[in-house]
């Protein structure tokens, strides 16, 4: 009767539901039945484990954590209630991170934690289900506290995803020396359960790392003994991070370096290692996943329907509270691979390029800034080549371009209206083509010159010969001191895009149209911010591309904004994240994407944090006039 | 247990574990009638609970084969029929049986009283020795915090519907409409559930302490304390 209720109950709420009645009946015989007044803390942060998985039968319980700031008030990360589950994450070990009190009068079933683990055990899909709906659950919840509050005070403060990489690397890393042979590493690490082997040098430090990928690939695959030692098919250098690192960092770091396996050191110490599976679980849905799944691909057909994926981690990233900063780095990390990929695929399609070649992403993608899918801005350089072989050379980029510019659109890159992609023949040029692009536009500067020369000015290498680019860069980087008109060009342009003021005071910003009421965070917000970043990089001969780096260098140098620096990092920051939920929202609801931002959809304190990036906008742009202003218009 | 402690125990004073400790056993009886000269237990039900938390497993429900042939009219208000009682084990078989279930646990229930009456009469009658554990009674529990004072709204009910269903429906705990013995001691298990909180506010938080407030023989002491007649 009492089993009758439980079984009743349990068959109707997943992941219990899965599962054939004679289990649930057995289940339920294990089952025990709390109650807890409202306003009991069930589970204390810090506190002891749990030893049961709660299930609500009645009742709500909200989970909080303390804030990392003293004296600010807790965190409310999540309410569940009946049918719900709590204490998952701290019975699978670590440590109580929340505190859970009663907001009602609560009943819980308690499922004893070896029941719960021999359940994972013998039914796979039941743990996946768990942590998932957990972890998915736990970052919902989230967004919509930062949302309840504001986006700025959201940041990045209590999520997982600046979690430190401390808190959860593992500790019992296999640990061989140089010597040791390859089976017996092999050995240890199945013994122990790991997927990698620190390989410790003579200093005490690790030197080299010995991962189920070196096994797979360098030893099996190749037919190797297992006799040698491993110092002949360790990865080599190890990747170090120290504890304190935020996880995202880590991931980025793992990311560029294509690698699986971090050693995390402790005050210079081997601590622990950190694999991308931590993170995974970490995460519940994982850029680096995604990253493997683009890897993978060996055609543009699978490759198309990966690459679309990537807006469904940048909703999870949105949820995990990540900066905003960091989304659009992330996200144009996952693009790049995706562009890299078509690249390959484009080599194999046309043979080996007849001279070296360097593919370069302009404007957002150069500065790592891009948010959502937008449209394609790519220009390809390639190394000069004698008279004869030139048609031959210009017909194959034209064909691999073209090339290019179709499989980019299959992947969700939409071609640039503008035609800036390297399959207009224009920017598909030899870098002695491309050196007289850049001489002409500084040194005969002109509103339409100018213009188009501001998103190459953002360009950066993805692929192939990074050093043409770099020539490239030298090139303008030296020419522009040597033509003080083109800056005071730019200056006028920049100083001519007022941020609307007015925009608060009730004034209608497009005075017709759909947007009437709304004000275009791109040209009004993000851009200004962009410009000055740029103009004063290129005014000190900074050879940074993205707006975060650009405004790092002019901390240390005798810039007119070198003072405001702060200031304008919070600005970009801000105004980013303010675009990224915007069009991250008008993407949930299945609206066409803009920048267009309402005043009645702020709050108060993000109109204000919008006012003072504008009055800061204004306030850089009026120094600007005044600094050029012999070259005002 | 040391001597000394279970010396305590005999006299029913010490007990210092706390609640969280104790192992209990909630039964509830269905009776052909209150008479403990002619009547019968028809069935009897318990679980066990550790601290405040009730065990869904392993619970215990039997029905008893009658001594002697039953009136209709209590059959119909129990609803056990005839012959399921022919079809069930005697009551000596049931009453081993529970001494082994509630062997070092501390008995449980609403107007335990009376159960206790019955089955330790039949212990008797039937020498398998009587129940002398610790016993606690909810409506003791009840009367007391209700005596004391307490703010919580279901204290303000009128003595007069004190049933075990109406505390539960006060304390807003789920009751079924056919009822069983089991059916009951789970009942009585929650309203405990419910009681530990308030009980623990109240200072109640050992053994000793617990039987001193809940003892079944002084259930209805405090509630007539108050105006008012109480009947169950």
């Amino acid at each position: 009767m009492l089993i009758d209720e439980a079984v009743r109950f349990l068959a109707q709420i997943p992941p219990f539901q899965f599962l054939e009645a004679p289990l649930l009946r057995e289940l339920a015989q294990s089952l025990t039945l709390e109650f807890h007044p409202r306003g009991t803390a069930i589970l204390q942060q810090d506190g002891p484990l749990p030893e049961h998985l709660h299930i609500i039968q009645k009742g709500v319980v909200k989970i909080t954590q303390r804030a990392k700031a003293a004296g600010a008030e807790d965190v409310v990360i999540d309410y569940r209630e009946k049918g719900e589950i709590f204490g998952l994450v701290s019975l699978m070990g670590g440590a109580q991170r929340t505190t859970i009190v009663a907001v009602q009068d609560t009943i819980c079933y308690l499922l004893p934690k070896a029941r719960l683990t021999e359940l994972t055990t013998s039914h796979p899909a039941i743990s996946e289900y768990l942590l998932q709906f957990h972890l998915t659950k736990y970052l919902d919840m989230t967004s919509r506290e930062i949302q309840g509050k504001s986006l700025f005070l959201g940041g990045s403060d209590h999520l997982l995803f600046t979690t430190s990489v401390g808190e959860i690397c593992r500790h019992a890393s296999t640990v061989v020396t140089p010597g040791t042979s390859i089976r017996q590493a092999a050995k240890r690490m199945a013994e122990e359960r790991q997927s990698a082997a620190l390989v410790i040098g003579g200093g005490g430090g690790p030197i080299g790392i010995l991962t189920d990928s070196d096994l797979r690939t360098k030893v099996v695959a190749q037919g190797l003994s297992g006799d040698l030692p491993v110092s002949q098919v360790m990865s080599q250098p190890v990747v170090m991070v120290d504890e304190k690192d935020p996880c995202f960092e880590v991931v980025l770091k793992m990311l560029q370096d294509d690698i699986h396996h971090v050693a995390v050191l402790r005050e210079g110490l081997l601590h622990g290692v950190v694999t991308n599976h931590d993170f995974m679980v970490l995460q519940g849905r994982s850029p680096l996943a995604f990253s493997e799944d683009i890897e993978r691909q060996t055609s543009l057909e699978g490759l198309a329907p990966v690459s679309q994926k990537a807006l469904t981690i940048i909703g999870a990233l949105l949820r995990e509270g990540t900066k905003a900063t960091n989304i659009i780095r992330i996200i144009s990390e996952l693009n790049d691979r995706v562009v890299r990929k078509v690249l390959e695929l484009a080599e194999q399609e046309f043979g080996p390029p007849p001279t070296p070649y360097c593919w370069l992403c302009l404007g957002s993608e150069g500065r790592k800034e891009q948010t959502f899918r937008t449209d394609q801005d790519n220009a390809l350089v390639y190394a000069d080549v004698e008279e004869y072989r030139q048609a031959k050379v210009t017909d194959y980029f034209r064909r691999f371009s073209v090339y290019m510019r179709n499989g980019l659109v299959r992947c969700g890159f939409e071609a640039c209206p503008a035609n800036y992609m390297a399959s207009n023949p224009d920017w598909c040029q030899p870098l002695s083509a491309w050196k007289r692009y850049f001489s002409r536009w500084i040194s005969e500067p002109s509103p339409e010159a100018v213009l188009n020369s501001l998103i190459f000015f953002d360009l950066r290498p993805l692929y192939g010969e990074e050093s043409l680019a770099w020539e490239l860069r030298e090139h303008y980087i030296r020419l522009i001191p040597e033509y003080p008109s083109y800056l005071g060009f730019l200056a006028n342009m920049l100083a001519r895009n007022r941020p609307p003021i007015g925009f608060f005071g009730g004034v209608a910003v497009e005075r017709s149209g759909e947007h009437k009421d709304g004000l275009n965070l791109k040209i009004k917000g993000v851009a200004p911010l962009v410009d000055i970043a740029r103009f004063f990089s290129l005014e000190k001969g900074i050879r940074h591309a993205s707006t975060m780096e650009r405004l790092e260098a002019l901390r240390s140098t005798t810039s007119l904004v070198a003072e405001q620096v702060d200031e304008l990092v919070h600005a970009f920051e801000f105004v980013t994240l303010l675009r990224v939920h915007h069009q991250f929202k008008q993407l949930e609801a299945g609206q066409p994407i803009d920048n267009f931002i309402r005043l009645d959809s702020l709050s108060n304190l993000e109109r204000q944090s919008l006012k003072n990036a504008f009055r800061l906008i204004i306030k850089i742009q009026d120094q600007v006039m005044d600094r050029y202003k012999s070259f005002i218009l | 247990m040391g001597l000394a402690m279970w010396w305590q125990e005999r006299r029913g004073g010490g007990g210092t574990q706390a609640l969280g400790a104790l192992r209990f056993t909630v039964l509830d009886t269905e009776l052909t009638g209150l008479d403990e000269r002619r009547d019968d237990i028809v069935s009897l039900g318990a679980l066990h609970m550790q601290g405040g938390r009730i065990e869904l497993g392993g619970a215990f429900q039997e029905l008893v084969k009658p001594s002697a042939t039953l009136d209709g009219r209590t059959v119909v208000i129990h609803g056990i029929t005839p012959e399921q009682l022919e079809a069930s084990p005697p009551i000596a078989t049931v009453l081993t049986a529970f001494k082994a279930y509630s062997a070092n646990t501390v008995l449980l229930g609403h107007c335990l009283a009376i159960d206790l009456g019955f089955l330790n009469r039949d212990a008797r009658r039937l020498k398998v020795g009587a129940f002398r554990q610790p016993a606690v009674d909810t409506l003791a529990l009840y009367g007391w915090l209700r005596h004391r004072g307490s703010e919580h709204p279901t204290f303000a009910l009128e003595t007069a519907h004190l049933s075990l269903f109406d505390l539960a429906a006060a304390f807003d705990i789920p009751v079924e409409t056919a009822h069983t013995a089991l059916g009951d001691a789970f009942v009585t298990a929650q309203l405990f559930q419910r009681l530990l909180p308030l009980l623990k506010e109240a200072g109640v938080d050992t053994l000793a302490s617990l039987r001193r407030v809940g003892d079944p023989d002084q259930a209805t002491a405090s509630l007539s304390a108050k105006p008012g007649h109480a009947h169950f």
